[in-house]
């Protein structure tokens, strides 16, 4: 009998092991039925691999009468899940861009964090497909042909924002980063994550550390790449701006080719610069797409921003001595070529970017920072710009206490690239004072968002994995990752080539 | 008669079990192979893996020093030392009148020197090509912006991939290997054991004393096969819950995709094993009953199972064709590799092929149970 009784003890056992997986399954199963967001497969440009999309209804504002609007998301899967608790959110820049049309980027910078954890994107209230508050802009031809140097700007940019305002109308100031953050935390927690890895770039980090001080309960780690500090204002940038110019010249001035081809190239620019100040060339130019011959007014504005937006990337960077020097010879195919190519105002919701720093990074500006910030071209033009459209749009400004860095116990890894056109390493530093457990990495001669450059990527996982900087080796952050100029209209000049070629 | 049945498969099941060495044999198999298989593909992964920096040799460095900054920044470097451990053989020479070239707008030429054949080569090969076609794209892109032309004209299409695979279904291969480790246990976990209660009862004249008492050859032939599958469901179960706790310990991310056994895998697996589990049984000890010895059993178990693991390869290697899928085994496999890729399971495959497994256990029951009528088969003359 004794027999049996072990033999059924045997087969009791052989029966319960998998009852309790079943079981385990549906405490799964259930878990997932608690989750309010319906999320669908959706895919995004440049990206093959399939998202999940979903969206949640946010209250637009603390009144119930101002109705709700849709917080779209996407998570860009793990590639092992050995996290499920954990995410990585992405916060997007402009401000005015949307995270998920980025997936693409945010893939890319992050593609080491995401071999074990999600990716989330959010795009934030105003941008993307989240009710993005978005402008007319006008088109290129008009873009070249407009004179805004003898054009009364003031009355034009005024007459769009007014056109601008009454096409979203909607209160702007329901779209300000503070009010923003909470869309963040409400997505969190339909997904059911605890915790966030948060992921700024540019913008993207000043919403980073405001999320981080409402609800530093989410908040695992923070990497934040070209650092935006609470306490400083949009407008110091020009500062930064010139630097970066700066940097460029004086890399051409030490570069024997470049120095050669395109000798005192700083003067030359200044030189043009104020020529065009004086007086606007009336030129003809093809158009970059449909090479029709187009009138191409050029103004110092318009030469200043082209060149401005060149120095964001590496490659438009090694074109510049050749886009100033044909300019300045009165060629002005390259810069066209140049503005073609950055065309950004597309991409930025300017709607939701003006609610930003018209609350924000307008009301900060007292006169003597006015004065400070005038000394730069770029500062001076910027204010001038915010000085006509925030009083139209009239965006409440926010609580002062938003000017207050950020305080925080958050293991934080502050990035920068020395040559950055946008967020200086000095904005990280001022950014980090109140942050007891913070990193700063400087790329010698990186640019803006030094994850999409160098090897971020890899320290980025490394700190995800760890929660702490200890033991990371960063040294591959100082490599050089600048390109060779390009010394011709067709890339390397023969002019300079092998020392061997010249004695001979 | 369910009784009697019950009498039997007591009487398999302790006579199984008493020689506990012979019964782990068979269990090492579930055991040990998901682990093997760990092992194996951990170094696989490190050889597929290109390590995140590679070595290259490049001729004529000096007149392209842009390209080699540029491979330099996607961590392709050039060799200081020719014993460099990440030194691969790949080498580029820069051509002479490369500069030349480059500055009249002519297209450069670099050449690159590998051996294609070598799988182990491909993966960097086609890194070194890809890396020198970004830089190529991205000259042309500059020249084309000198000259005031948007770059983008050279994208006619822009073409967007949507992959519809998931992470867990990428692994393809692999994943078909694993099931193929686990539809192989129910062959193998309990082979010795039906070669023993078959062949090796009659060795021990045992059989015909068994058979000398009043029961139906068929219930003798069902109890013994019934036992036999209760040890391959019990390998079933125990590979499961080893690979659950293997398989994710392996680096499959390096290679973009996961493997995950979930709870809800393990029940289905268990669910639809079981029909091939005393369909493997009957085929064994009707195998064994058909040879003369327990030697010649042995030969002859091992040479049949060939045909289940025939199926089971073509669909692990997937070159199953439409008809193949449709046979026991290789749906059943297959149903189990789109179950844990997350695709809608084929179910007129797996109900077609569960019928067809039933049958062939009831076939090969029913003619063990005819051998065991003829005198022949019982004192194996």
């Amino acid at each position: 009998m004794k027999s049996t009784f072990k033999y059924r003890n045997r087969l009791i056992k052989l029966a319960i092991l998998p009852f309790l997986i079943a079981n385990s399954a549906m405490i799964q199963g259930q878990e997932n039925n608690n989750n309010p967001v319906k999320l669908t497969p959706c895919y995004m440009e440049g990206l093959s691999d399939r998202l999940m999309c979903g969206s949640i209804a946010q209250p637009l504002s603390d009144n119930p009468a101002d109705g709700e609007i849709d917080i779209h998301f996407a998570v860009i899967p793990a590639i092992k899940p050995s996290n499920p608790d954990e995410a990585v959110l992405g916060f997007a820049g402009g401000p005015g861009q949307g995270a998920v049309d980025l997936a693409r980027v945010f893939n890319r910078n992050l593609r080491f964090a995401r071999e074990t954890r999600d990716i989330v994107l959010v795009d934030q209230r105003g941008t993307g497909y989240s009710n993005q508050l978005q402008c007319d802009s006008d088109d290129l031809k008009t873009q070249f042909a407009f004179n805004d140097a003898i054009t009364d700007l003031q009355t034009m940019s005024k007459q769009d924002t007014e056109q601008c305002k009454a096409k979203l109308n909607v209160d702007l100031s329901h779209f300000t980063t503070s009010a923003a953050a909470k869309d963040f935390e409400a997505v969190r927690v339909a997904l059911g994550y605890e915790g966030f890895h948060l992921y700024g770039v540019s913008y993207g980090t000043r919403i980073a550390q405001e999320y981080t001080r409402q609800f530093p309960a989410s908040v695992i780690t923070s990497t934040l790449d070209g650092v935006v500090p609470m306490q400083q204002s949009f407008a110091a940038i020009g500062e930064a701006i010139d630097d970066s110019l700066l940097a460029l010249f004086e890399r051409c001035k030490n570069d024997v080719a470049c120095n050669e081809q395109f000798p005192s190239l700083e003067t030359r620019f200044n030189e043009f610069l104020a020529k065009l100040e004086q007086q606007p060339i009336e030129a003809q130019v093809r158009h970059p797409r449909t090479y029709e011959l187009i009138p191409f007014t050029v103004t110092k504005m318009k030469f200043y921003s082209a060149i401005r937006l060149a120095l964001y990337s590496h490659t438009t960077r090694s074109i510049l001595p050749l886009v100033i020097t044909k300019a300045a010879q009165g060629d002005f195919s390259p810069l066209a070529g140049l503005m073609a190519n950055a065309d950004l105002t597309q991409s930025l919701a300017m709607g939701m970017h003006n609610a930003i720093v018209c609350s924000e990074d307008w009301p900060q500006l007292t006169p003597q920072l006015r004065s400070k910030y005038s000394n730069t071209y770029m500062g001076k033009t910027m204010i001038e710009g915010l000085d006509i459209v925030c009083p139209i749009l009239e965006v409440k400004p926010t609580d002062k206490t938003f000017y207050k860095p950020l305080q925080s116990d958050k293991p934080t890894l502050l990035l920068s690239g020395a040559r950055d056109p946008a967020t200086p390493p000095s904005w990280a530093e001022l950014a980090m004072v109140n942050m007891t457990d913070a990193t700063h990495l400087v790329a010698p001669t990186a640019t803006h968002g030094i994850g999409s450059q160098t090897c971020a990527p890899k320290i980025i996982a490394q700190f995800i994995d760890q929660k702490a900087m200890q033991d990371i080796n960063t040294d591959c952050i100082s490599e050089e990752n600048d390109k060779q100029f390009f010394m011709n209209i067709n890339g390397v000049a023969n002019t300079y080539s092998t020392p061997t070629a010249n004695k001979e | 008669m369910i009784n009697i049945l019950k009498v039997l498969f007591k009487k398999e099941v302790t006579d199984a079990s008493r020689d506990k060495r012979s019964v782990m044999a068979g269990l090492y198999y579930a055991i040990g192979a998901p682990i093997g298989m760990c092992l194996l593909m951990s170094i696989l992964l490190q050889q597929l893996a290109s390590p995140d920096a590679l070595k290259i040799t490049i001729e004529n460095a000096n007149n392209a020093p842009g390209l080699v900054a540029h491979l330099a920044s996607r961590d392709i470097k050039v060799a200081d030392d020719k014993n460099d451990p990440l030194l691969k053989a790949i080498t580029l020479i820069i051509s002479d009148d490369y500069k030349q070239n480059m500055s009249e707008g002519r297209p450069a030429t670099v050449t690159l020197i590998a051996d294609k054949s070598d799988d182990k080569l491909g993966k960097h090969i086609n890194r070194v090509e890809k890396a020198m076609a970004v830089y190529s794209s991205e000259i042309a892109s500059l020249r084309l912006v000198s000259r005031g032309i948007d770059p983008n004209l050279m994208r006619a299409l822009a073409i967007e991939v949507n992959d519809q695979a998931t992470p867990d279904s990428k692994g393809g291969m692999i994943l078909g290997l694993v099931t193929f480790s686990i539809i192989l246990t129910l062959f193998y976990a309990a082979m010795s054991l039906a070669i023993d209660t078959s062949a090796g009862e009659r060795e021990r004249n045992s059989l015909s004393l068994l058979l000398s008492h009043p029961l139906s050859s068929l219930h003798i032939v069902l109890a013994k096969v019934g036992a036999i599958a209760a040890f391959s469901m019990l390998g079933l179960v125990i590979i499961l819950i080893v690979s659950k706790v293997v398989y994710p310990m392996v680096a499959w991310e390096q290679l973009g995709f996961s493997i995950t056994i979930t709870p809800e895998f393990m029940l289905f697996c268990i669910a639809i094993c079981f029909p091939i589990a005393l369909m493997s049984s009957s085929l064994q000890v009707f195998v064994s009953f058909m040879a003369k010895s327990f030697k010649e059993a042995q030969s002859y178990v091992t040479m049949v199972l060939f045909i289940p693991m025939a199926l089971s390869m073509v669909t692990t290697y997937d070159i199953a064709t439409d008809i193949v899928q449709w046979l026991p085994i290789a749906a059943q496999q297959f149903a189990l590799m789109e179950f844990i890729k997350g695709n809608p399971i084929p179910v007129p495959q797996l109900i077609l092929s569960t019928g067809v497994t039933v049958v062939l256990f009831a076939l090969f029951s029913f003619l063990s149970a005819r051998m065991l009528k003829s005198e022949k088969v019982v004192f194996g003359l």
